[in-house]
């Protein structure tokens, strides 16, 4: 009967302060919609640096007039180089395969560029990748040596470019966060004020304090997790029309958004909705209840 | 025991000490101020004293936690001047929800809240709203509310204030019949007509503090 009660008085008090509701919802979608993603991203970002710093290299391009002397004196002192780990020689015919697997969809590309065209180069896998500047300072004032490009500084760009979307995710997910606090305190300002006669009807014949306060905390709650629902839908349109959609042409560059992970940010997001409404509720009851 | 409010020049009730025995039936009278409805809220637990202790019902409630007072105010019932109804619902849903907020299922109150409301002389007006009741009619409806969980105290804030002398005394019979079963009855008036008829115990305040104490007693 009691928890009939209490439900019926939920579904009541949304019904009744239906624009509030709403209101409350969408900010609470937008704040947790925020938040996934800004999860998602977190998590793809840390992925991503495994996955490029595993394979990622410094090439040292060869000038196109080197000499015969030059190259194997270049090649002997990379082969006795503690920093390094790893060298791989690529030669003007490998180096053109590696440029027309790359640009695959570029015909017109390919077309113009011959093998001769491109520089000879040594690979390089260091031992740690942070080194590089110490390796691009012994090597790029060496006799026959064009260019040493380290690719994690390209990289680091990237995830920099990240981080700041993740950041700025984040602090949006921040400021809706509070708007949608605001607006719980207030719906709950006002759903109490509306009910002031039944809870001091309760309150005189002693019903018990979470008797009275847990219809306002379930209205709260109710609509955070309305909030998180919407949310997921959020996520899942952004993957499927966004991701997956206008931005799938770049799918190599990324780290691929599993379903899998999109869904299991909606815990995530149904717990702190709820939660955030929960709290809030509730303090906001202490102070305007005084129960 | 005294009590002074926050930011009062000088206490509500000052060093005041009475007792009032099982059944009885107590008016506290005085001018506007004196300190009359200070006793019903302390009776409640709605304040606390400054000094000296309350006892209801063989509780000190001086000292009680804030968590307890649920579940104390349960065998206290209460009756104001303004009634104090829900008016979007009827009298008998009015009594019924006394009863459900406190955990007691409807079952029970299809049972008991027709048998209350007969006792206070409403039976067949149970599904009028309180807009369609007389300001007597709904302060029974209050009574009924009240009483219906059996209480061992019945609390009265000038529950005659806002009706006429006729109505004043069918109300007051009523109090009288429920104090007739048991139930100690604290009113607080300034209503002498009243007061007089009845005839019962009258304890007169003026400014903080017992003046007279009278089984038996008069207005003055």
């Amino acid at each position: 009967m009691r928890v009939k009660y209490v439900l019926s008085e939920v579904l009541v008090g949304l019904w009744r302060n239906v624009t509030m509701t709403i209101a409350m919802i969408i900010t609470m979608a937008v704040s947790l919609t925020m938040l996934g993603a800004s999860g998602l991203i977190y998590t793809k970002v840390a992925d991503m640096k495994d996955l490029y710093f595993e394979r990622i290299e410094v090439s040292i391009f060869l000038e196109k007039d080197v000499s015969e002397q030059q190259r194997t004196d270049i090649a002997a002192k990379l082969d006795s180089d503690p920093l390094i780990r790893d060298v791989t020689y690529v030669n003007k015919d490998e180096a053109y395969k590696r440029f027309q697997e790359m640009f695959r969809d570029s015909p017109d590309l390919l077309s113009v560029v011959k093998a001769d065209q491109l520089p000879e180069s040594y690979r390089l896998k260091l031992v740690n990748p942070a080194e590089y500047k110490a390796v691009s300072d012994q090597y790029s004032t060496i006799e026959g040596v064009d260019q040493v490009v380290d690719q994690s500084r390209v990289l680091d760009k990237i995830f920099n470019l990240f981080t700041a979307g993740q950041n700025i995710a984040l602090v949006a997910a921040i400021a809706m966060a509070i708007a949608a606090l605001l607006l719980v305190a207030n719906t709950i300002q006002v759903a109490a004020y509306s009910k002031r006669r039944e809870v001091a009807v309760m309150k005189l014949v002693g019903a018990s304090n979470w008797f009275i306060q847990a219809p306002f905390v379930l209205e709260a709650v109710v609509a955070g997790l309305i909030g998180s629902v919407v949310g997921l839908i959020a996520l899942i349109g952004l993957k499927q029309f966004l991701f997956d959609g206008a931005l799938s042409t770049l799918q190599g560059l990324f780290a691929p958004v599993t379903w899998g992970e999109v869904f299991l940010t909606f815990p995530v997001m149904a717990g702190v909705g709820g939660l955030i409404s929960a709290v809030t509720a509730w303090v906001t009851l202490r102070f305007y209840l005084r129960v | 025991m005294t009590k002074t409010y926050p930011k009062a020049s000088r206490p509500s009730l000052d060093n005041v000490s009475v007792s009032i025995e099982k059944g009885e039936f107590v008016f506290f009278i005085g001018p506007s101020g004196s300190g009359k409805s200070t006793i019903i809220k302390l009776l409640l637990h709605e304040v606390t004293p400054n000094k000296g202790r309350v006892v209801v019902n063989s509780k000190d409630v001086t000292s009680m936690r804030s968590w307890k007072r649920p579940h104390f105010r349960r065998s206290i019932g209460c009756v104001f001047q303004d009634f104090r109804l829900l008016p979007n619902r009827t009298a008998y849903e009015n009594v019924a929800f006394a009863l459900e907020v406190i955990g007691k299922t409807k079952a029970v109150a299809r049972r008991v809240v027709p048998e209350v409301l007969e006792l206070v002389g409403l039976g067949g007006k149970e599904h009028r709203y309180p807009h369609e009741l007389s300001g007597g009619e709904q302060q029974r409806v209050a009574v009924a509310r009240a009483f219906v969980n059996r209480p061992l105290i019945l609390l009265a804030d000038e529950p005659t204030g806002n009706l006429d002398p006729d109505t004043s005394i069918e109300i007051m019979r009523l109090l009288d019949r429920i104090n007739r079963t048991g139930t100690t009855v604290v009113m607080v008036t300034h209503d002498s007509n009243i007061v007089n008829q009845m005839r019962r115990r009258v304890i007169e305040i003026e400014s903080g503090r017992i003046v007279r104490d009278q089984a038996r007693g008069v207005y003055g």
